[in-house]
């Protein structure tokens, strides 16, 4: 008995390392050319033991997204298959163009290719579309997706298809039209991006006879290239061709291999050591996400360069400080450049873990990034700056004396009880205490940290945060991490005497309908914000992958710091 | 070798090899046992005795332990003999009973079992039933009640004394020419001790079997034993019959046990002799007579020589000891009669 | 004996349901909310709120307790109006995470843990008394020694490492083998066996390592038993003593620590299945930790209790058999 409690406790840590270990992600360029085949199996290593969701509408994860939709679903736009920032530009999929949209951007319209079909051979309708994405109005039932659709468009008290009155049903229809092949969004708000938005799975097709509710997530119906053959949790997902996919009707995605095996439950170990040998079926694999230990052998080594990437993922880590507590930027700035970041960096994994970030827009939204101006004294290498931070700190006691004694006095850092954190933390004290700020450490249950920062109640003056946009568009980060209506602002920034100012900016920028004009808009509200520091930039975080010598063509696709899988091909 | 010597005992010498060094248990002990006879002997624990009983079957660990000598059985010297020849011997020829017959019966198995199965074993051609028929009578020969119902339970339900019928049954049942039994009454009731000294006298008249008897209590030997080897740091110190040790005691540490026991029977007589000390550590035995530290009449050859064993007085008794022979037969005769 | 068989079977139901409860209350003591833990990307309050109830946890905990007893005989229903399905009796619940009823994801996993243990189990009892019996027989000679080394070797190796070492070697360096890719013996009996024969050996090995001591210890004890010398004194055979004297008396304590070994092997072999990628119960069990899937923890330890008490039954019974002396009358 006792020698089996022990087996336990170290499954346990073994398991929970493997899960903290496995929030990276990854993007970026590694392709070699070479003309692609057809045929094959690529194999997919992984250390999960499923995919969160099969079920399109429930689908909301980098890898997961761009897996599926690469494979089984398709939506009204989506991605294009390029390395690079490229990769970030959306092209049509189910539909014949990227929609088209009135005046202020409040109707959208998509018409749908002719000669879609779902896996029985049944043609895709506008209606299977609009069953689709009424699902995700059944948050009790359609969980973990985004809810996009429901917080634009205006279907008054809509409970989803499940529990629907006809009155209600009728309410929906009437928000999402059928004309025909054409579909029409009626949105209560202005989203001059929403094109964008329906890239995300949730707004692909389902045959309303097959909808199993939570359970059409183990055996959705496929209107992309591949159906499952066979899906055992823990074990294997095998997806073979779509006899009834049409080419003709799916310019974006090639299709390449006949099936692909995701291989889950793997030890990460294993995974390198089997990328690394390069034998067999291995050579037909992926594996994304890298040990640490592993990633001097890959990237010292001239002979991984061919089938390694080493790249941005979609996330950016900064940290929010409470703009309502630390109210004057003198003392945000002191903050900022007393930080060593490069120590932080180094403690978290050194440079794999990604490069110093110049704001909040990620180099990938390739419209919307542009390199910011920062802070005055802030040592590009990462390094603290403490005679500047010094300097600041002195302005800030004229500035606001009552607020530089509060952060002589202690301010609130809240964190996730993690060793990362833990470690993390001494680095914050230890910089911060140069310049004679004291911080107050508040480790937070990782499960219940999001919870607990978000919670009005919680008065903290610092905060961890990290973002990855839902689609790349500036729209899903900006907004949502600095404006009052975000779903993740964590700065407190209301009361700040710029906001004003910030959101009027905002609005407008949420409905410029030229997407390069909104792409300048987005650069100078991220150079708004680092001047103000309501945050401060951290990393823009990296991923590293690798794949077998016989995977043809294979990158890191920026939008989702994932593999190109609906792209990539089986060596001859 | 007379005819009727049985077990033939000469030179005997047992040294274990430990991690503290080599034990010499025995040494150069040699002795004749004849067909109907019981030897007894007698020492304190280390003396010795105990390994002698069990060199007779070869039971000490030959990894452990290196025999020297010869003991002769039917004509076979035990010590060099093949080992199934030594198994044949083992429960045929000689059998052996322990101090304690709890530990000695095997707790797994049925007595009947037990007892059938060193019958069959000697018997290879007997079935099953004819093994069962001959234990039944076996138990009934050592007196337990109820030998059909009894034949089938196991050790544990049985009493002390009960058991170690049921061991003289094991050790009887292939009619052994001699009988090595080791402390065999120590760990039973005073009571009991005495039915089983009958049966084994009466066993012993029926089956005509020599018997070694092993003890360190000189009323077993006085009982039922006619000769008696008393042995000291691992050898004899002296051999004699049991009356000639009793009236004239020829070694002073006999002397002492005769003096314990005597003072344990007649206590207001006080111990005039007692045994002072503590039995010697093999490891380091005293130089000279092992005996020599804890005797009241040592003298410096005493811890010079070892002294050799001799005749003294008229009883045929042997000694070890450098004393003269009228002075052991003097302070002797008072030692036994104290 | 039919009367103690009744008592036991009480007191083990007794157990069980004390054994549910207090996983239950375990769970709702630890830490993290599973609510939180499990509503995806767009965790926002109301998000979760509405997560909890879905998975049932805004409940009291003595009503989804009781839900979960019920459940065990009548079966549960969940979800309203379209959405609803249900899990027929006996229902440990429904996994939200992996969108499958408990029972039906045990029935799944159940047979690749028991095909790993049973195997494993049979390997290392056969490993652990031969080499056990060969260094007792042999005590101070080399095999002793060796045998003592892989004792001391072998109880201190972590079998996560062990596990991967043979993996790396046989599987990735050697390539004697296929990736381990679990299939039913029914299915592809060469596929079957080529998974698992690894982790038959390792977890065999490793674990045998303790029979070993503990039959060479035993054998020793017990050849310096009183018994073991009449039987010798008998004349008996050394097979014979061996076998009906010194084994039997040696297999007492190892019979007992086998059959609890063994139940707690069939209640999931986590680290042998999470090495060689095995779907098992136990690789199962400890994902349902990390995602605080209840249902599905609540599900495995039962099922590991019930293998538990059930073994601790057998124990109690085949030591009455084994030994006579604790024999009930």
């Amino acid at each position: 008995m006792k020698q089996r409690r022990i087996i336990a406790a170290v499954g346990f840590a073994l398991v929970a390392s493997v899960v903290a270990a496995a929030c990276g992600g990854g993007s970026g360029s590694g392709s070699e050319g070479g003309t692609p085949t057809k045929g094959g199996t690529i194999h997919i290593l992984s250390n999960g033991e499923q995919i969160a969701h099969l079920d399109p509408q429930r689908n909301y994860t980098g890898d997961d997204l761009a897996f599926v939709g690469s494979t089984m679903q398709r939506t009204l736009t989506s991605y294009k298959y390029a390395a690079g920032d490229e990769g970030s530009t959306i092209v049509p999929d189910l539909a014949t163009d990227l929609g088209t949209h009135n005046e202020d951007g409040t109707v959208w319209s998509f018409t749908l290719r002719d000669g879609g079909t779902f896996e029985d051979g049944t043609e895709i309708t506008c209606a299977d579309v609009a069953y689709g994405v009424s699902r995700t109005w059944a948050s009790d039932v359609i969980t973990d997706g985004p809810t996009y659709a429901s917080t634009y468009i205006d279907a008054g008290k809509y409970p989803g298809p499940y529990k629907a009155t006809a009155a209600e049903q009728a309410a929906f229809d009437k928000a999402v039209s059928c004309d025909g092949k054409t579909i029409t969004f009626n949105l209560s708000v202005p989203v001059a991006d929403f094109n964008y938005t329906t890239t995300l799975l949730a707004f692909s097709p389902v045959p309303k006879a097959a909808d199993t509710g939570e359970k059409y997530d183990m055996r959705p119906v496929a209107s992309g290239p591949y159906k499952i053959e066979s899906y055992t949790i823990g074990k294997s997902l095998v997806l073979v061709r779509n006899e009834n996919w049409n080419k003709d009707s799916d310019p974006v995605r090639s299709a390449n291999p006949d099936s692909f095996v995701y291989e889950f439950g793997l030890d990460e170990a294993v995974m390198d050591e089997r990328m690394i040998k390069d034998a067999g079926d291995d050579q037909l694999a992926v594996s994304a996400g890298i040990q640490p230990e592993n990633l001097p052998t890959i990237f010292d080594d001239e002979a991984f360069k061919s089938r390694r990437v080493d790249y941005y993922d979609p996330f950016v880590s900064y940290t929010n400080l409470n703009v309502k507590n630390l109210s004057c930027v003198e003392i945000r700035k002191a903050i900022y450049l007393a930080l060593d970041r490069e120590a932080l960096r180094k403690a978290g994994g050194g440079p794999y873990t990604g490069d110093f970030a110049d704001g909040f827009i990620k180099p990938a939204l390739a419209l919307d990034y542009k390199k910011s101006t920062m802070p005055d004294g802030l040592n590009a290498d990462g390094t603290a700056n403490v005679e500047a931070a010094q300097a600041a700190m002195t302005a800030a006691e004229t500035a606001c004396p009552e607020v530089a004694a509060h952060a002589k006095d202690g301010l609130a850092f809240y964190r996730p009880a993690t060793p990362v954190w833990d470690k993390a933390v001494a680095i914050w004290i230890d910089s911060l205490g140069k310049v004679g700020i004291k911080l107050k450490d508040e480790p937070v249950e990782p499960s219940v940290y999001w919870p607990t920062v978000m919670n009005p109640e919680t008065n903290y003056d610092i905060a961890r945060g990290g973002w990855a946009p839902d689609w790349a568009n500036a729209s899903t980060v900006i907004p949502e991490l600095f404006t009052t209506a975000g779903g993740f602002n964590l700065t407190r920034n209301a009361g700040d005497p710029d906001y004003a100012e910030f959101q009027t900016k905002i609005d407008a920028a949420k409905k410029e309908l030229d997407r390069a004009k909104q792409g300048v808009m987005w650069q100078e509200l991220n150079q708004y914000v680092v001047d103000r520091l309501w945050a401060l930039p951290g990393t823009f975080t990296k991923a590293q992958s690798i794949w077998g010598s016989k995977v043809g063509n294979a990158y890191q696709w920026a939008p989702f710091g994932a593999f190109n899988y609906g792209d990539l091909y089986v060596k001859s | 070798m007379s005819p009727d010597v049985v077990l033939s005992v000469r030179n005997l010498s047992v040294v274990f090899h430990t991690s503290d060094g080599d034990v010499v248990a025995v040494n150069d002990v040699s002795f004749d046992l004849r067909s109907g006879e019981t030897l007894g002997i007698v020492g304190e624990s280390g003396s010795g005795k105990s390994v002698t009983a069990s060199s007779i079957m070869r039971l000490n660990n030959s990894n452990t332990a290196s025999t020297t000598g010869s003991i002769i059985v039917s004509g076979v010297d035990v010590l060099t003999a093949e080992e199934d020849e030594v198994r044949r011997i083992r429960g045929s020829e000689v059998a052996m009973i322990f101090q304690d017959p709890l530990s000695a019966l095997n707790p797994y198995y049925t007595v009947g079992k037990q007892i059938a199965e060193a019958y069959l074993v000697h018997h290879p051609q007997a079935s099953k039933a004819d093994a069962r028929v001959v234990t039944l009578e076996m138990l009934k020969k050592v007196g337990i009640p109820n030998p059909e119902k009894r034949i089938d339970e196991f050790p544990h339900q049985f009493s002390g004394g009960m058991r170690q019928r049921i061991v003289i049954a094991i050790a009887l049942i292939n009619n052994p020419k001699v009988l090595i039994a080791d402390e065999p009454t120590t760990a039973l009731d005073v009571t009991v001790q005495a039915q089983i000294l009958d049966l084994m006298n009466e066993l012993q008249t029926e089956f005509q079997m020599a018997i070694v008897l092993i003890t360190h209590d000189l009323g077993v030997i006085a009982e039922a034993a006619l000769d008696v080897l008393v042995m000291y740091g691992g050898r004899i110190v002296e051999r004699s019959s049991v009356e000639a040790l009793f009236s004239e005691p020829t070694h002073p540490y006999a002397w002492g046990l005769l003096g314990a026991v005597n003072s344990l029977g007649k206590s207001d007589r006080g111990a005039l002799v007692t045994i002072a000390g503590s039995p010697p550590s093999l490891i380091a035995l005293p130089t000279g007579c092992s005996f020599n530290p804890r005797c009241g009449y040592a003298m410096e050859i005493c811890t010079a020589e070892v002294p050799s064993l001799r005749e003294i007085g008229s009883q045929g008794s042997v000694s070890a000891c450098h004393l003269p022979d009228d002075q052991i037969l003097t302070i002797g005769r008072k030692a036994a009669s104290l | 004996m039919f009367m103690f068989i009744l008592r036991r079977v009480f007191f083990a139901l007794v157990l069980l349901l004390a054994v549910s409860f207090f996983t239950y209350m375990l769970f709702a003591m630890l830490p993290s909310d599973p609510a939180a833990l499990t509503c995806g990307k767009n965790c926002k309050p109301d998000v979760i709120a509405a997560n909890r109830i879905r998975l049932g946890y805004d409940k009291s905990l003595f009503e989804q307790y009781w839900l979960f007893l019920k459940g065990i005989f009548v079966g549960r229903d969940y979800g309203t109006g379209a959405a609803a399905f249900s899990c027929g009796a006996p229902s440990l619940g429904y996994s939200f995470g992996q969108h499958e009823c408990v029972t039906t994801l045990i029935t799944k996993t159940f047979p690749v843990t028991a095909y790993l243990s049973v195997g494993a189990f049979i390997l290392w009892m056969l490993i652990g008394i031969s080499s056990g019996s060969v260094a007792a027989l042999n005590k101070g000679k080399w095999q002793d020694r060796a045998a003592s080394i892989f004792t001391s070797v072998g109880v201190s190796l972590p079998t996560f490492y062990i596990g991967l070492l043979v993996l790396f070697s046989v599987v990735i360096w050697l390539r004697i083998l296929p990736f381990p890719s679990y299939e039913s013996p029914f299915v592809d009996f060469p596929t079957f066996l080529r998974t698992m024969i690894l982790p038959w050996l390792v977890l065999a090995v490793l674990s045998a390592a303790s029979y070993t001591r503990l039959t060479r210890n035993g054998m020793l004890e017990a050849m310096n038993e009183d018994f073991v010398r009449l039987g010798v004194a008998k004349g008996l055979t050394t097979k014979i003593i061996l076998r009906r004297y010194v084994m039997r008396q040696a297999l007492v304590p190892i019979v007992t620590i086998a059959g609890l070994d063994f139940a707690g092997l069939l209640g999931g072999a986590i680290i042998t299945e999470s090495v060689f990628s095995l779907p098992g119960m136990g690789k199962m069990s400890i994902r349902a930790v990390v995602e605080s899937d209840l249902p599905v923890l609540v599900g495995t330890t039962m099922v590991a209790a019930v293998f538990i008490v059930v073994a601790n039954v057998l124990v109690d019974i085949a030591y009455g058999y084994l030994d006579p002396r604790v024999r009930v009358k």
